[in-house]
């Protein structure tokens, strides 16, 4: 396989999708090609950083708030999820 | 099935029915819109926004594989609206996501390079790294080929690896 092919598949590289067994091709050609094993890896990287990032947490007060809007707006909107903890329970009257 | 089930109690005009819809794509789109938007509030309302559309527009619902897609369509909308009226009024994102745990500065790094992006590259990291969509779907939402979703995906991966630079290295 020549060297213009291999940096064409490195995108697929980068994104997991060679079979294994051209992976491996080109990981052995890349031994022999810094260049190409830098981009090889680096690529890679990338996106195993992306698909590793959990992203933004959806936080119950997110949660809350969504709903606050919708039902502001006049949504009519019945959610499944428990309310949060602090509306749940009351503290017991005393005296 | 539960998607199915949601979309038919709509269009029989079941109360109960957002409330599902909700529970099941609410937190996706919430990260969809956060990870456009750049910041919490505004993804929280567009968020609310894009239910609130479910329902007004839902005569157009289909219960045969295409909501999701029709559901991020609207959600993108909506966002791209919001991104022009923040550059009309130059307000820079929030350059945080909350959470103790996503304070790390990778991360932080990662969402702000993400951020520097031209949208026509971040839009599909978005959908294929970040949502783990087929490209097809991500096509579809686009309303582009998927040659050219997988050649802005690829360029878009070259961009924020350069814009990443020295803290990849630096990852574990």
């Amino acid at each position: 396989m020549n060297n213009d092919l291999l940096k064409k598949l490195v995108d697929l590289y980068a994104g997991r999708e060679l079979p294994s067994e051209l992976e491996q091709h080109m990981e052995a050609a890349a031994v022999e090609d810094p260049m190409l094993q830098a981009e090889m890896a680096t690529l890679r990287s990338t996106v195993d950083t992306l698909q590793r990032d959990p992203g933004p947490e959806f936080t119950e007060e997110s949660y809350q708030r969504i709903l606050m809007k919708l039902y502001a707006r006049g949504a009519a909107i019945q959610p499944k999820a428990p309310a949060p903890v602090h509306l749940q329970y009351h503290l017991p009257i005393q005296g | 099935m539960a998607e199915k089930r949601w979309l038919t109690a709509l269009s029989e005009g079941d109360p109960n029915a957002l409330g599902g819809i909700y529970e099941l794509y609410g937190e996706r789109i919430f990260r969809y819109t956060f990870r456009m938007l750049g910041n919490r509030t505004d993804a929280e309302d567009a968020t609310a926004e894009t239910f609130l559309r479910v329902v007004r527009r839902s005569a157009e619902l289909r219960a045969d594989g295409a909501f999701r897609t029709w559901l991020f369509r609207i959600a993108r909308n909506l966002c791209i609206d919001k991104l022009r009226q923040h550059k009309l009024m130059e307000l820079p994102p929030d350059a945080q996501y909350s959470g103790a745990e996503e304070r790390t500065t990778l991360r932080v790094t990662v969402h702000q390079a993400l951020n520097d992006l031209p949208l026509e590259y971040r839009e599909p990291l978005i959908y294929c790294d970040l949502e783990e969509m087929s490209a097809k779907e991500a096509a579809d939402i686009l309303k582009i080929s998927v040659p050219a979703l997988k050649s802005r995906l690829y360029r878009g991966r070259r961009a924020l690896r350069d814009k990443l630079g020295s803290a990849m290295e630096r990852t574990p």
